[in-house]
Order: structure tokens, then C-alpha cells, then sequence
């Protein structure tokens, strides 16, 4: 009886140092992980500098309607009355007219202001984020039109799909009280 | 008409002469004024727009309390209550909030990416992430997988779909637990090479808590539930690399899975019961002649350990290369290397790469060593399967006999099913 009385405490203490020892391995690792934690959750975002507008944050996103749309940061807007993001480049006419325009689901609004400038507005319902206006604008007007993630519609996923698959590495992680990356506020360089 | 070609044709002509102009002004000099700002007479006011902000529906702490509180109703109902209804009642409020309402993401599984990804790199990781990873292994360490029975989502969305729980013959079941063992260090070895998490696209269910999903991941996850019914928990037992971790912690827990409160009167009912093959029956104390030669074989396998631990970096060594096809930038040589040269611009890839200023050459020096990296850290993985591999054959020459029916700590996820049908409880 004895004896067994000894193996049952050897046995529990062992036990407890062993569950000690992971205890600590885990302990460690969220201890060396959060050092240079920012304390609140990140969320995705897009450098709109970075962006080649290839296409892919129409399709790839896990929501069937992508959480990514474009956004107009209209202070870098020349109101231009030929819209390089607008028109197509074998626009038959510049006026409103569907098969003019480069956007695919007419999401871009065109409103005449005052002689020659015009304001041009984004229908988030409409937009799909397939960042064709982005590519007209970027390449050859001010790119006052960008892509950003929306969000609210953006379900954070832990791996956002169009961050694996972006191809210039546009996609990065900010902080949730800061969640956007607009470009008319951004430095220009990267 | 006529007037209509005119100015068609002298709108094209206008539209590529002012593109050329654009194009002329430096894009990194004047990329916002190619075009200057206006001054408006008309009063006109630019109205800027909103920008939402992320919907959590929880601050982070809230996120973690939640989690820790459930986690300890969770051992109250295993440990004190005992009882399967209540189990499966909290398993559905748990499924609701864990599930539906946090969307299943990120949930513990996925975070083994990001601690490693932070542990490897140094990129930084909110602290509720840390403790999402941790909290579960801490109660599982004290008194088994509580986290398995209610609070895990992809659990509790598996347990709704267990209908008629066949035996898994020992063989197949023995081969099918290598997977999470590949899918944990594969998983890893992935995630800090960068090549994406794979642990999260490979979540059958996450498309369902999220009730918008591609098609295919849709179907995977039905398919996954649907083999449920008969192989109960399919994805927790022969894909979850978390499991592995719970399992190891669960191994040396402090209190684990009790099947009674009293004393077990061998009537083998609870063995029917269990979905997961998790009770372990009695079996005798060996003579001394047979325990010798149990030992002797102990002893062999001790000595053959090293050379599985061997055989499993060879295999990782070699698999490495393969593995390391995930990474996009092993694929854009790939892809790079199969294309005409007028076709190259074709390939956002492509184009990303030579925009900032890449060769193919680079490319390929590059996907050279991001092989490399790969091939070594495959090598860690076969160590460390081939480690768990080994000390799973050595739990086989069992030397202590066992008088009771007994839940297995590693497989018993605790889903109190056997709790009820005890007639000694
Ligand atoms: S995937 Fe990347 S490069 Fe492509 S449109 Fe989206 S942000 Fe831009
Ligand atoms: S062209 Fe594409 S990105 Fe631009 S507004 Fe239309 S749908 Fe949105
Ligand atoms: S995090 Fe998920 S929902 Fe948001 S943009 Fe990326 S893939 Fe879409
Ligand atoms: S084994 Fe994995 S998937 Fe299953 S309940 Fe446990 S943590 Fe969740």
C-alpha cells in the first residue's frame, strides 16, 4: 500500500510538471507574440498605390459580391468633362449614354456642375470593385478613382483570399480604428 | 450622320492626345495634378465620401471574456451537470455566437498560423489573436477537450450532423490521423513562407457561417457534413490541426473526461454510445512473461524511433519542392516560363514583377531560395511527424493493465453522450 501510495505522488507530481512546462511554452508564446501587439484587431486593407487594378478583387473575394468597390477621393479629381475612368477610349460620344462608358454596371455617375467640369460619383450597390475606371484613371487621368475594401461588407476573414492572390502585394493589415488607406491623404511614395 | 464621324473621329483623336499627354507627365512627380483641381463659380461644394467602419460586434476583450466564460460553462456542464441536453443546448447558443454571429473567424485553428507567422517573422499580432490560440490549449491542459464539445463551431456544426456513427477499423483510422499531423506542419511551414494560410482555405465550414460562399467550397462543406452522418466529426478527427494540439495537451490534463461519476460497473454500454471510438475498455494486467516481452518490443521500437524521426525528414525534404508550388512566387516563374514573350503582359503576375522593376532571372533566383526555405522547413515537419508518428506506436505496446472502462484522453471530445446511458451515474 505504501508503495502505491508513493507511485500515485510521483506520478501527479510528474504530471504537474509536465503540465507546467506547456503551460509555459503557451504562456510564452502569446507573451512573445503580443510585444509588438497594437492592442486592438487589424483588418485588410488596399495600398492604392500599389494596385495594378489586374481584376482579381472582383472575383477572388469569399463574398459573392466583393467587399472591395472604388471610392473616389474627389479632392484629387480634375472634373474632367472627358473622363479617362468614364469614357471608353472609342467612346462614339461623350455624353451619359451606356455603351460610352467603361463601367460595366454604369456605377460611375456623371453629373454636369458647371461649364467644363463635371462630378463624377460611385454607386457602391452598383460597383462590383473590378477596378476598370481605376486603370483609366490611374494610367492616364489625376487617379482620383481607387479601390478600397469596404467595411461594411468586409467580413475580416483571419486570410483575406484577394490578399493570397493579389500580385502586387497591395493588400496589407491596419489598425481597426484606422481602416482605410485613402489615397488624397497618403504621401505619394510608398 | 456625316457630322456624327467627325466627331467621333475627333473625340478618339482628342482622347489619345490628351492620353499621350498624361502619359508623358512623370507619374511620380504629378500623379495627382496631370489634371489641376478646379475653382468652382457656381458655389459648388464636393461632398466627400463616407467611409464605414469595420462592424465587430464585440470589442476585442469582450471577445476574449466571451470566450473564457463559455469555456467554463463548458466544464461545468462535462464535469458537474453531466448531461447530454445540456451540452447540446449550449453547443446550439455556442454555434449561434461563435459561428453565426462571429462568423466563425478567425477562430483558434486559423490562429496557429498567425502565432506562427508572428513567432517566425516578428510580424505583429493583436493580443486577442495570442489568447484565441491559447485559452482553449490552457483548458484543455486542466481538464481535457471542453473546447471540442461546445464552443469550436466547426465541432458543433459537425455533432448536428452525426446520425448513424460507424466503427472506424483500426488500420484506416491509424493512416487517416497522419493527416492533421501533415496539415499542422505543412500548414505552418506555409504560412511563414508566405504562401497564404492553407489552413483557413481548407475550413469547409467557414463558407456556411458566413452563408455566402464560392460553389465548391460550398459542396466541400456539405460533402464534410454529409460523410458526418456516418463517420462522426470527420473534419475533427482526421483533418483538424488543432485537434493535434489539444490532444497533446489533453494527454497530461489535470482532469479529464469522467464516463461516471461512480464507480464503472464494466457493463459496456457507454462503448456503443461514443461516435468517436473514444472509450477504451478494460484490459488485463499481463502475466510477467508477456510484460517482459512487451517491454523488449518497447525497447526496440525506442531504438527505431530515430530512424522514423530520420525517414520523416527525408520525406519532407523530398515533399518540400512539391509543397512549395503553393507559393506565388514559385508559380510566377512557373507561369513565366510557359508564356510567349508578347503574352507576358497578359499576367497580372507578370506584370506586378516587372513593374517594379524584376527580371525573369530574379525571378527565378528568387523561387530558388523561397525553395529552399521550403525543402528545410518540410524537413522540420517530417521530424516532427515522424516524432508524433513514433510515439504513437510506442502508446501500442501498452504495459499497465486497466480495470475500468476509461475515456480516452486525446480522442474524447467530451459530447456527454455516454453520460445518460450509464446505469451507475
Ligand atoms: S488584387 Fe491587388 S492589384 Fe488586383 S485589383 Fe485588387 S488590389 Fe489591385
Ligand atoms: S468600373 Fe468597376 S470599379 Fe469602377 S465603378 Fe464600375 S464596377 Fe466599380
Ligand atoms: S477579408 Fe474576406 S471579405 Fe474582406 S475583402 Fe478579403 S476576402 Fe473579401
Ligand atoms: S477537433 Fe478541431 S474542429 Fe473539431 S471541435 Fe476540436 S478544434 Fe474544432
Amino acid at each position: 500500500m505504501k508503495n502505491e501510495d508513493k507511485d500515485l505522488t510521483r506520478r501527479k507530481t510528474i504530471g504537474w510538471i509536465l503540465r507546467a512546462g506547456i503551460g509555459a511554452v503557451i504562456a510564452a508564446i502569446v507573451v512573445k507574440t503580443s510585444r509588438r501587439s497594437s492592442g486592438g484587431r487589424l483588418v485588410w486593407q488596399i495600398d492604392p498605390r500599389k494596385c495594378i487594378q489586374c481584376g482579381k478583387c472582383e472575383t477572388a473575394c469569399v463574398l459573392q459580391q466583393s467587399a472591395v468597390k472604388c471610392v473616389h477621393g474627389i479632392q484629387m479629381c480634375g472634373y474632367c468633362k472627358l473622363c479617362f475612368g468614364y469614357f471608353k477610349p472609342d467612346a462614339p460620344r461623350l455624353d451619359e449614354a451606356a455603351e460610352n462608358q467603361i463601367c460595366p454596371t454604369g456605377a460611375l455617375i456623371r453629373k454636369f456642375i458647371e461649364p467644363p467640369y463635371f462630378e463624377y460619383t460611385v454607386d457602391e450597390d452598383l460597383c462590383t470593385g473590378c477596378g476598370l475606371c481605376v486603370k483609366g484613371c490611374t494610367n492616364f487621368g489625376n487617379g482620383s478613382l481607387y479601390l478600397q475594401v469596404r467595411h461594411d461588407i468586409c467580413v475580416n476573414c483571419n486570410a483575406c483570399r484577394i490578399a493570397e492572390v493579389c500580385p502586387s502585394d497591395a493588400f496589407v493589415q491596419v489598425p481597426e480604428n484606422d481602416p482605410y488607406l485613402l489615397k488624397e491623404l497618403l504621401p505619394r511614395e510608398t | 450622320m456625316r457630322s456624327n464621324i467627325l466627331e467621333n473621329c475627333m473625340l478618339n483623336i482628342g482622347y489619345w492626345i490628351l492620353a499621350a499627354v498624361a502619359m508623358a507627365a512623370p507619374l511620380t512627380l504629378t500623379a495627382a495634378s496631370r489634371f489641376p483641381q478646379p475653382e468652382f463659380d457656381s458655389g459648388y461644394v464636393a461632398h466627400k465620401m463616407p467611409h464605414p467602419a469595420p462592424d465587430f460586434a464585440v470589442t476585442p476583450m469582450m471577445d476574449i471574456l466571451i470566450l473564457v466564460v463559455a469555456l467554463c460553462i463548458a466544464v461545468v456542464l462535462v464535469r458537474k451537470v453531466r448531461s447530454r441536453n445540456w451540452i447540446l443546448f449550449f453547443g446550439l447558443i455556442c454555434l449561434g455566437w461563435f459561428g453565426f454571429i462571429r462568423n466563425g473567424c478567425f477562430c483558434p485553428i486559423g490562429t496557429i498560423q498567425n502565432v506562427a507567422l508572428s513567432l517566425f517573422t516578428g510580424v505583429r499580432l493583436p493580443l486577442v489573436m495570442g489568447l484565441f490560440f491559447a485559452v482553449p490549449l490552457i483548458f484543455s491542459l486542466l481538464s481535457g477537450r471542453v473546447f471540442c464539445s461546445v464552443i469550436c463551431p466547426l465541432g458543433a456544426l459537425q455533432e448536428l450532423f452525426i446520425v448513424k456513427p460507424l466503427r472506424m477499423p483500426k488500420s484506416l483510422d491509424a493512416t487517416l490521423r497522419i493527416i492533421p499531423l501533415i496539415v499542422l506542419s505543412v500548414g505552418i511551414v506555409c504560412a511563414v513562407n508566405g504562401a497564404g494560410f492553407i489552413i483557413c482555405r481548407t475550413d469547409p465550414f467557414v463558407g456556411i457561417f458566413r452563408q455566402s460562399a464560392a460553389l465548391p467550397m460550398l459542396l466541400t462543406g456539405m460533402g464534410v457534413l454529409l460523410v458526418g452522418t456516418v463517420v462522426a466529426r470527420p473534419y475533427c478527427r482526421y483533418f483538424c490541426p488543432y485537434g493535434v494540439l489539444l490532444e497533446i495537451c489533453s494527454l497530461i490534463s489535470w482532469k479529464q473526461v469522467e464516463l461516471t461519476s461512480n464507480e464503472c460497473i464494466n457493463c459496456r454500454l457507454c462503448v456503443g454510445m461514443c461516435p468517436v471510438d473514444a472509450i477504451e475498455a478494460p484490459r488485463p494486467a499481463l502475466s510477467d512473461k508477456v510484460r517482459g516481452r512487451q517491454f523488449k518490443q518497447f525497447l526496440y521500437l525506442l531504438v527505431f524511433l530515430p530512424i522514423i524521426i530520420l525517414a520523416g525528414a527525408g520525406v519532407g525534404h523530398l515533399a518540400g519542392a512539391g509543397v512549395a508550388q503553393l507559393h506565388p512566387g514559385v508559380m510566377l516563374v512557373e507561369k513565366w516560363q510557359s508564356v510567349e514573350e508578347h503574352d507576358e503582359d497578359l499576367f497580372p503576375s507578370i506584370e506586378a514583377f516587372k513593374r517594379s522593376g524584376g527580371t525573369i532571372e530574379q525571378a527565378k533566383m528568387q523561387a530558388a531560395e523561397i525553395v529552399g526555405r521550403f525543402r528545410e522547413g518540410c524537413m522540420y515537419s517530417g521530424v516532427f511527424i515522424g516524432l508524433i508518428l513514433g510515439l504513437r506506436l510506442l502508446v501500442l505496446s501498452k504495459l499497465q493493465g486497466r480495470k475500468v472502462h476509461q475515456a480516452s484522453r486525446s480522442r474524447c471530445v467530451a459530447c456527454g453522450r455516454c453520460f445518460s446511458v450509464c446505469p451507475n451515474k
